[in-house]
C-alpha cells in the first residue's frame, strides 16, 4: 500500500570536486544526489520518507565522519552509510563498519564501486522502511481490537482451542468463537499459524 | 792391859773403819757412785753396794765373777769397752770408760767407769805385784743416767733455741725486719743478720760502729734520728720513727725504727734494744694506692662519673656521684624514693620499673635519663647497673652513673644537623658516603645515596652491590676511573652514568670522590648526584635545539612523512575526483542512449581535477624552491664540525666513533648554508643508523681535487648497501628504513645538484658505504 517516492543520495564532501563528480557518477544511473558541503548543513536536512543512504567522507571540516555517525545513530535516524577516504586505516574501518557502516571506500576509487555500494545500501533502506511500515500496519490494526479481542488474541498465540478460551473468559464456546472471528478478522489473519507471526513482530516492535 | 787397850783401839778402831765404810757406802750412794775391785790372780770381783744397786742387783746378793759383769754390759757396747780398756791399760794409761749396762729388769741405764791398777809396792792409786804386774784393777763406776738425759735435754734446748733464732732471723729477713741492741754502756751496736742486709750490707762483716751508722743514714734523717734516741732515753717511751737510708750503692731505703731503752735496778740505761723494719715497698704501695685512689676520684670528677654499690652492708655512693646529683654527701646516700624524686618527672616511671625489675630479676641495665636537681637544673645521666654474683649468688649492684648532658645536648644538635642535611641531600638529590674501594668498607652512607642506588636506607647493603646497579654499559667506565684515581691516589669526578634501580628506573648520577692524601689506600669521601632530571632538562633542551634545528633543515623524518601524508592527501582528492568524473562520462556513454552533453561535462570535470592535482605538486613545489636563493661563503668544514656537534647525542648513544680527516686551507663555496648542513644531515645519520646496533667508525674527509672542486665523503662500517641497490637508492621513496620516507637521500642529491655539484654512494655490502659529493669552490661558481 506505500507507494515509495523516488530514491535520494546524500553526498557530505568538503570538497567540491568531489562532491560534483559523484554526482555525475549517480546522474548516469539516474539516482538523486543531494549535495552538502559540512555534516552541520546536512544535519539541519530533515530526511524524506523516501529510499535514501548517506556518503560521507571520513575527513571532514568541523565533525569527523565516524561522529557523524554517531550522532545520526544517537538521533535513531536510520540511515544506510558509505564511507569514502583518501587514506583509511583498519581500526577506522572496523569502527564505522561495526556501527552499521555499509561500505568503506578508498579514494581514488572506481566509479562502479561507489554505485554498487549505493545500490546496496538503497536496498538495504528500502528492507527497513518496508519492514517498518509492516509494524505500524499491524500496530494499526491491533489498536482496533477491543480489550477482549486482545485478551483472546493473546489466548489464540498461546495455542489454545475455543473451548478452552471459552472456559478463561467464562462465556459460551460460541461467544468465544464469534471473538476470535473478529480477531482473525480484524488482524487480516488467515491462520491462528499467521497470527501467531504477527503478535511476535508487534512484540518485538514493541520492545524496540 | 796392853792387850785391852789394844783390843780397844782395835774396837775403836774396826768402828772408825765401819763409821767411815758407811761413810762412803753413804757417798757413793748419794752420788750414785760404786766401786770395785778385780783381783787378777784370783779372778774375784768385789762391788761395792752401790755398784750392785747400779746394775739393778740387791747388795752382796752374791758374789761376781767376770763373766756375769760381762753379760751385764750393753750388747752393743761390750767390744768397744773392753778394747778400750786393752788399749788404756797397754798404754799405761787409767782407762776411762762410758758405756750402757742393762739391769736385769731390762732397764738400761749409761754408766761412767774409771778404772786403776793396783800394785802391792805402792800405796797409790794402782795395785802391782812385786815383779811390777798389776795384781788388781780397781775402779769406781757412776750410773749418769740422769746427768746425760739432763744433757741431752739441754743439748735439745739449745738446739732448739738456734733452730728458733735461725727462724726468726729468718722471719725477720722475710719481714724485712731486723734487731739490734746498742750498749749504752760500751756504745757498742749489735746488729742482727737482717739489719745488715736492710743496710745493703754484708752480715760477715763484722761490728759495726755508731759512727758508720750515722753515716749511712739519709743526711736530712740523720738529726731526726738522733734526736729521737735522745728523747727516748730521757723518757719512758719507746723511739718510734721512719727515716731514710743510703745503702753503699747509693740505694734509698725507707726504715722503721722502734727503739726501747733498757735500765738496771737503779734506773740507769744500759742498753737500747730494737727493731729496724724496710718499709719502702710499703710505703711505696701505699703511696701508689693513695696515687691510685687519687686518680679515680680525679677520673670521676673529669669524666662527671660517680659510682655506688648497693649490697646487704649497705649503700655507697662516691662523693662525684653526689655532684652529679647535686645532693650533699653529708646526708648520707637517698632512699629509692628520694632517688626518684630526683628523676624527670617523664623519666620517673619507666626509671622506676626497671628499678623495680632490677630488684625483682637481678638483672642490669644501661639507659640515658633526665634528672632534675634540687637546684631546678635539668641534667642528662647514663646511668650502668651491674649485678654482682659470686659463685653463683648474687650479692647486689654495683653501678656508675654519668653526666652525659654535654655530650646528649651535642648528640640533639648533632641529630638536628644530621636531619638537616638529610633533607638537605633529599631535596638536592645528593648522597654522601665514605668508603674504601680497595678494602670494600664503608663508612658513611647517607640514607639519600641509598635512595639513589635505589635502596631502602635501613637495609644493610655491601658496597658491590652499590656497583652492581651501575648500568652494564657504564660499569666498565666507572670501574676503570676509580681504580685510576685510586692508583694515582688522585680525586675522581665521574661526570655521568646510569644506574639502574631494583624496580627498573634508570637514572643519570654523578660522583665525585675525593681522597685524602695521607689516608689510607682507596680511602675516599665523596657524594653521587642525582643528575637525571638536570640531564632531562638538558635533553629537553638539546631536543629544542634539535627541534628548531629540524625546523631550520626541514625536520628529516617526521616533517617529511607529515609533509608526504598531507602531499598524498592533498593530491588524492583531485585524482579521485578526476576518476570519479572520468567514471561518469564512461557512464554517460554506455546505455543505449548515450547522453553527451553529460559525458563531456564530465569529462572537463576530469581535466579540471586533473589539473588541479598538477597545481598542488607545483605548489609543494614551490614551497621548496622558496628557500633556493640564498647564496653565501661556507666554510665547509666548519659546517661539517658543526652538523657532527649537532648530532653528538645519537652519535654517542649509537656508540659510533667519529673521526674528522679535514682538508685544511679549503676554499669556501657558495651556497645555502641551511641546505647544504642538511645534506651533512641526512648522510651522518643515515651513516649512523646503518650502524646503529653493532656501533662503528663515522668518518667525515673533505679535501679539493685537481679540477679545483671540493669533495665531501661520509662513510659507515655499517651493513652498506647490496651492489643492486645502490642504484635506486637515490629515488624518490626508496627506502630500506621502517621509517623512513625514501626522501631524504632524494632530496640532498637535488640540493646538491642545484649547488652544481654530484652526490654519488659507493659500498661493499656488509662492509658499510661512503657517499660523497662535490661542490665546486666560490671561484668556479659562476663557470
Amino acid at each position: 500500500m506505500s507507494t515509495l517516492s523516488s530514491p535520494i543520495v546524500f553526498i557530505v564532501d568538503d570538497d567540491e570536486d568531489m562532491r560534483l563528480s559523484m554526482q555525475r557518477v549517480l546522474k548516469t544511473v539516474g539516482l538523486r544526489a543531494e549535495l552538502f558541503a559540512t555534516p552541520l548543513d546536512f544535519l539541519q536536512r530533515n530526511i524524506p520518507d523516501a529510499p535514501s543512504c548517506l556518503v560521507l567522507d571520513v575527513r571532514l571540516p568541523g565533525m569527523g565522519g565516524l561522529e557523524v555517525q554517531h550522532k545520526l545513530i544517537e538521533a535513531g535516524i536510520n540511515i544506510p552509510i558509505i564511507f569514502i577516504t583518501a587514506h583509511g586505516d583498519i581500526p577506522m574501518t572496523v569502527k564505522a563498519m561495526k556501527s552499521g557502516a555499509v561500505e568503506f571506500l578508498t579514494k581514488p576509487f572506481r566509479h562502479q564501486e561507489l554505485l554498487d555500494a549505493i545500490q546496496q545500501a538503497l536496498q538495504r533502506d528500502q528492507l527497513s522502511r518496508r519492514h517498518r511500515n509492516e509494524i505500524a500496519e499491524l500496530q494499526e490494526r491491533y489498536k482496533g481490537l477491543t480489550a477482549r479481542e486482545r485478551k483472546v488474541m493473546d489466548l489464540v498465540v498461546s495455542g489454545m482451542q475455543t473451548k478452552q478460551i471459552a472456559a478463561i473468559l467464562g462465556t459460551s464456546e460460541i461467544t468465544a468463537a464469534v471473538h476470535r472471528g473478529h480477531v482473525m478478522h480484524k488482524m487480516r489473519a488467515g491462520s491462528p499459524a499467521e497470527l501467531g507471526s504477527m503478535a511476535e513482530r508487534l512484540k518485538l516492535s514493541a520492545n524496540r | 792391859m796392853a792387850n785391852e787397850d789394844v783390843q780397844k783401839t782395835l774396837a775403836e778402831l774396826s768402828r772408825d773403819l765401819h763409821e767411815s765404810k758407811a761413810r762412803l757406802e753413804e757417798a757413793q750412794r748419794v752420788a750414785s757412785v760404786g766401786h770395785w775391785e778385780w783381783d787378777l790372780e784370783t779372778d774375784v770381783v768385789v762391788w761395792s753396794d752401790e755398784t750392785y744397786r747400779i746394775f739393778g742387783l740387791s747388795p752382796r746378793g752374791r758374789p761376781m765373777d767376770l763373766a756375769t759383769v760381762r753379760s751385764m754390759v750393753h750388747p752393743e757396747d761390750r767390744e768397744p769397752l773392753y778394747q778400750g780398756v786393752d788399749q788404756d791399760l797397754v798404754a799405761g794409761e787409767r782407762p776411762k770408760a762410758e758405756f750402757r749396762i742393762v739391769r736385769p729388769s731390762g732397764e738400761v741405764r749409761t754408766v761412767s767407769s774409771l778404772t786403776s791398777e793396783r800394785w802391792n809396792s805402792s800405796p797409790g792409786d794402782a795395785k802391782r805385784d812385786a815383779s811390777g804386774r798389776p795384781y788388781k784393777l780397781f775402779g769406781t763406776i757412776q750410773d749418769i743416767t740422769e746427768r746425760k738425759r739432763t744433757e741431752e735435754a739441754l743439748q735439745e734446748i739449745s738446739r732448739k733455741l738456734q733452730e728458733s733464732n735461725a727462724r726468726l732471723e729468718e722471719a725477720q729477713r722475710i719481714a724485712n725486719v731486723g734487731h739490734y741492741s746498742w750498749n749504752l754502756i760500751e756504745n757498742r751496736v749489735i746488729w742482727s743478720d737482717e739489719v745488715y742486709r736492710i743496710y745493703g750490707l754484708d752480715p760477715q762483716q763484722g761490728p759495726i760502729d755508731l759512727a758508720k751508722v750515722s753515716e749511712m743514714i739519709h743526711p736530712e734523717d740523720r738529726e731526726l734520728v738522733f734526736r729521737a734516741a735522745e728523747e727516748a732515753l730521757q723518757s719512758e717511751l719507746p723511739a718510734d720513727i721512719e727515716h731514710r737510708l743510703v745503702r753503699p750503692d747509693g740505694e734509698v731505703r725507707t726504715i722503721h725504727s722502734v727503739g726501747t731503752v733498757k735500765r738496771d735496778t737503779s734506773g740507769r740505761p744500759y742498753e737500747m734494744f730494737g727493731t729496724a723494719q724496710d718499709i719502702t715497698d710499703r710505703k711505696r704501695s701505699e703511696k701508689a694506692l693513695k696515687q691510685s685512689q687519687f686518680y679515680l676520684s680525679e677520673g670521676q670528677r673529669l669524666a662527671h662519673m660517680g659510682s655506688w654499690a648497693f649490697n646487704d652492708s649497705g649503700h655507697y655512693w662516691s662523693d662525684e656521684l653526689y655532684k652529679i646529683y647535686g645532693l650533699d654527701p653529708q646526708n648520707g646516700a637517698p632512699t629509692i624514693e628520694q632517688y626518684l624524686a630526683l628523676i624527670h618527672p617523664q623519666d620517673r616511671a619507666s626509671m622506676a620499673e626497671t628499678i623495680k625489675r632490677m630488684q625483682e630479676e637481678h638483672c642490669g641495665f644501661d639507659q640515658i635519663e633526665r634528672i632534675v636537681r634540687p637546684d631546678g637544673q635539668l641534667r642528662y645521666i647514663r646511668a650502668v647497673a651491674v649485678p654482682v654474683i659470686e659463685q653463683g649468688v648474687f650479692k647486689g649492684f654495683i653501678g656508675t652513673t654519668m653526666d652525659v648532658t654535654e655530650q646528649e645536648l651535642l648528640m640533639q644538635e648533632l641529630r638536628r644537623e644530621q636531619a638537616y642535611l638529610a633533607e638537605a641531600q633529599s631535596l638536592a638529590h645528593i648522597g654522601s658516603w665514605a668508603t674504601n674501594f680497595y678494602t670494600k668498607q664503608m663508612f658513611h652512607l647517607s640514607d639519600e645515596t641509598f635512595r639513589l642506588h635505589g635502596f631502602d636506607p635501613k637495609d644493610r647493603i655491601p658496597l658491590e652491590r652499590f656497583f652492581d646497579t651501575i648500568h652494564p654499559e657504564d660499569a666498565a667506565t666507572v670501574t676503570a676511573a676509580i681504580n685510576q684515581a685510586m692508583n694515582s691516589r688522585t680525586d675522581f669526578d665521574i661526570r655521568e652514568y646510569r644506574v639502574c634501580h631494583p624496580d627498573g628506573t634508570i637514572r643519570f648520577v654523578r660522583a665525585i670522590g675525593h681522597h685524602n692524601r695521607s689516608g689510607e689506600m682507596g680511602y675516599y669521601v665523596g657524594i653521587t648526584m642525582d643528575i637525571t632530571e638536570r640531564k632531562k632538562a638538558e635533553q629537553e633542551r638539546e631536543k629544542l635545539r634539535q627541534l628548531e634545528a629540524d625546523l631550520a633543515h626541514i625536520n628529516r623524518v617526521n616533517t617529511m612523512g607529515e609533509l608526504a601524508a598531507a602531499l598524498a592527501h592533498e593530491i588524492k582528492q583531485p585524482i579521485a575526483a578526476a576518476v570519479a568524473n572520468a567514471g561518469a562520462c564512461l557512464g554517460f556513454l554506455e546505455g543505449q542512449r548515450p547522453d553527451i552533453l553529460e559525458a563531456r561535462e564530465a569529462a572537463s570535470g576530469t581535466i579540471g581535477s586533473a589539473r588541479r592535482a598538477a597545481e598542488i605538486i607545483d605548489h609543494v613545489r614551490s614551497l621548496f624552491k622558496k628557500s633556493f636563493p640564498q647564496r653565501e661563503p661556507v666554510e665547509v668544514n666548519e659546517l661539517i664540525r658543526e652538523v657532527a656537534l649537532l648530532l653528538h647525542n645519537d652519535i654517542r648513544r649509537n656508540s659510533v666513533a667519529v673521526h674528522l680527516e679535514l682538508a685544511e686551507n679549503l676554499p669556501e663555496v657558495a651556497g645555502d648554508r641551511v641546505q647544504l648542513e642538511q645534506v651533512l644531515m641526512n648522510l651522518m645519520l643515515n651513516a649512523i643508523e646503518a650502524m646503529r646496533d653493532a656501533g662503528g667508525d663515522l668518518t667525515i674527509t673533505s679535501q679539493q681535487t685537481d679540477d679545483g672542486h671540493l669533495v665531501i665523503s661520509v662513510s659507515d662500517t655499517g651493513f652498506g648497501v647490496p651492489a643492486n641497490k645502490i642504484d635506486q637508492i637515490f629515488d624518490t621513496f626508496f627506502t630500506t628504513k621502517p621509517q623512513g620516507t625514501g626522501m631524504g637521500l632524494a632530496i640532498s642529491r637535488s640540493i646538491v645538484e642545484s649547488h652544481g655539484g654530484r652526490l654519488w654512494a659507493t659500498s661493499d655490502s656488509g662492509r658499510g658505504a661512503t657517499f660523497r659529493f662535490t661542490l665546486p669552490h666560490e671561484g668556479l661558481m659562476g663557470t
